[in-house]
């Protein structure tokens, strides 16, 4: 076996993780060791930043993702190409009950609420091992949509569409090799092409 | 897969809109929108959709007006209603109007994912079927007697079943078991100026000698041990029509003799008889045997190969005209539908191309004999790839326990025949890529055994 490793290089910086409102320091460091493990990307810690007050929907209790992803977006500074907003508010689009993650395919900015993941389908309260991992799960399943990823057909790949904590967690940390391909391909890709 | 089916969101709400076809482009689908129900008719004018998530309530042109027009003008278009200010009663004035769903703003993510891949899934089968439905119909003129081909081959054969049965002369037919060679017999016989007179058929591989010579020639009574009664055989039977030999290349050598005399002097006697009986039948006869080697080998005689072969037709095995696979299949499915009486409507794309990738060493009865067991067994309204399993399992006898090495030596030697080694069917059906397939091929020397196999001759 050969282990030619590479030059160690420095990351170029390329994802910001914000807090969003109460968002834990442990849930937003967690999220960018991961981000930054699994991409193999630079990754920074911005500072917290309030919920954007448009984006509370009185009548739903909730706040509408599209709302908070376009509040995040604004945020976006170079060198960072991307930002992941880390919230515990109850996230929704106009036509869905609820969303634990959302993104703008293709976009700069994707979000991760930790609301539902804390409890089980059953109602009991997830172990804490489980529930990082979900909120690990979801943060990079968005990210990748913001690298033109969709979904993918394999159930055993962290882009496979999961709407239930109990789907979620039957999911590795791990893209199938097709979505990994196209992870590395879009990364190459030049700042202002993707 | 996903990729090809367009899906059409008309909403008036541009943040409705857009959070549908955020999710929906996240799925791979492709996307258009519209913001009202006019420009909802005009972009479905200009472009065909599979399905349109359609509003009920739009200030310009209401969700109910546009899915009937869908329904008028775009009948395969599928349709889910959307509604925020969901009453029963709306939703089932929808349905009534065609939709083929309804959502209720807000749905859950669930339900939205699962409903699209329903519909879509729905929209393959039944573009499926219609396609077969096309390539049965493209081919009714495929369809000879009983015989059925579209393949150049069949369409040759067509014609020369026409030539032959202008003439008198005997035919030889050659072809592997399974080809069907009875019926191109009976399509000369339909065909000819003896379709009048009757159609013997005779297998002559199928009885001991002693009774073979009492089924051609027939018998007087106690010509031999259970003789009872005077019979006619099929050489008499078979007077002013066709008698059609099959399986030839059985028939002992003695019996040669006598059957070549009867062809010369056109009449012959029973088994224990003397009386002569002129005969006048038309022969053809037909072998999957290589004759010229049992010549060759002094088992067949050859002044009475000269004498049968005087019209010589090949009928090519189904794995040279793999595009009758799926004509034949559908004939077969409607046989069997009629037989088993069970609602099976067609045969799923995936399930066909297995079929087509299958090399059907029992050639058209092989696959006969598939659908009927497939639609017996058959759960659903369409055959599955599932239900064909059993084709590439056959062929497992039960085995001394072996090596996973070997074991997979052999599956992917197995596999690579029965795809005329094709490599990416192989690889398709094997579930692995093509570099590995050939990875193995070369690991496990398969190259070398398939030339050793096949140079015998
Ligand atoms: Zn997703
Ligand atoms: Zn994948």
């Amino acid at each position: 076996m050969e282990d030619r490793r590479e030059e160690p290089v420095f990351l170029e910086p390329v994802v910001s993780v914000c807090p969003l409102g109460d968002a834990t320091a442990v849930d937003v460091r967690v999220v960018a060791a991961n981000v930054q493990a699994v991409f193999d990307l630079g990754v920074d810690i911005l500072e917290r930043s309030p919920l954007p007050e448009e984006a509370f929907l009185a009548d739903r209790r909730q706040y509408d993702a599209a709302a908070v992803l376009r509040h995040l977006d604004a945020m976006v500074r170079p060198p960072f190409r991307k930002i992941l907003g880390v919230t515990t508010v109850d996230l929704c689009i106009p036509v869905f009950t609820h969303v634990f993650g959302e993104a703008h395919l293709g976009g700069r900015a994707a979000v991760v609420s930790s609301f539902r993941l804390r409890t089980n389908e059953n109602g009991f309260k997830a172990s804490i091992e489980t529930y990082t991992h979900r909120l690990i799960k979801v943060a990079l399943h968005e990210l990748a949509h913001t690298r033109n990823l969709v979904h993918c057909d394999n159930p055993r790949c962290l882009m496979h569409f999961s709407p239930k904590v109990n789907h979620l967690d039957r999911l590795p940390i791990l893209f199938c090799e097709r979505c990994r391909y196209l992870l590395t391909q879009d990364w190459r890709r030049p700042a202002g092409m993707g | 897969m996903v990729g090809r089916f367009k899906i059409l969101v008309v909403d008036d709400e541009l943040i409705v809109r857009e959070s549908l076809v955020g999710w929906l482009k996240k799925g791979g689908y492709q996307v258009d929108t519209a913001a009202g129900g006019r420009e909802a008719i005009s972009l479905l004018d200009q472009k065909d959709f599979d399905l349109v998530f359609l509003d009920i309530k739009m200030p310009d042109l209401g969700g109910i007006e546009v899915l009937k027009h869908i329904r008028v003008r775009y009948p395969q278009t599928m349709v889910v209603m959307i509604t925020a200010y969901g009453s029963v009663e709306t939703a089932v004035e929808a349905m009534k109007s065609g939709a083929n769903d309804y959502l209720m703003k807000p749905f859950e993510p669930e339900q939205l994912t699962l409903l699209v891949e329903k519909l879509l899934q729905q929209r393959r089968i039944i573009e499926e079927n219609l396609l077969l439905r096309e390539q049965v119909a493209a081919s009714e003129q495929v369809r000879y007697g009983d015989l059925i081909g579209s393949a150049d081959c069949m369409q040759r054969l067509f014609d020369l079943i026409e030539e032959v049965a202008a003439v008198d002369s005997p035919v030889l037919l050659r072809g592997e078991t399974g080809t069907g060679k009875e019926l191109v017999a009976k399509a000369i016989h339909s065909k000819s100026g003896r379709r009048y007179g009757p159609f013997i058929p005779i297998n002559c591989g199928g009885f001991t000698e002693t009774l073979l010579e009492s089924e051609l020639f027939g018998h007087e009574i106690g010509s031999f041990t259970g003789a009872v009664r005077a019979k006619k055989g099929r050489l008499e039977l078979a007077q002013g029509g066709t008698l059609f030999l099959d399986e030839i290349g059985e028939i002992p050598l003695k019996m040669q003799v006598d059957l070549l005399r009867v062809l010369e002097e056109k009449k012959f006697h029973r088994v224990g008889g003397t009386r002569d009986i002129p005969v006048d039948f038309r022969l053809i006869s037909a072998t999957h045997r290589d004759l010229a080697r049992e010549i060759e080998q002094r088992n067949f005689r050859q002044d009475f190969f000269f004498r049968l072969n005087v019209i010589d037709i090949e009928i090519p095995p189904l794995r040279k005209r793999k595009e009758d696979v799926p004509l034949l299949a559908d004939h077969f499915l409607k046989k069997f539908r009629r037989e088993t009486n069970k609602p099976v409507e067609g045969i799923e794309a995936d399930a066909l191309e297995l079929l087509m990738s299958y090399e059907w060493p029992g050639n058209v009865r092989e696959l006969e004999n598939a659908m009927e067991r497939s639609v017996v067994l058959a759960k659903g309204r369409y055959l599955r790839k599932e239900d064909f399993a059993f084709l590439f399992r056959a062929t497992a006898v039960p085995e001394e326990p072996r090596s996973l090495q070997e074991m997979e030596k052999r599956h992917i030697h197995r596999t690579l025949k029965s795809c005329g080694w094709n490599i990416s069917r192989a690889a398709r059906i094997l579930e692995i890529n093509r570099t590995t397939l050939h990875n193995k091929i070369r690991k496990y020397r398969l190259d070398a055994v398939e030339r050793e196999t096949d140079g015998r001759p």
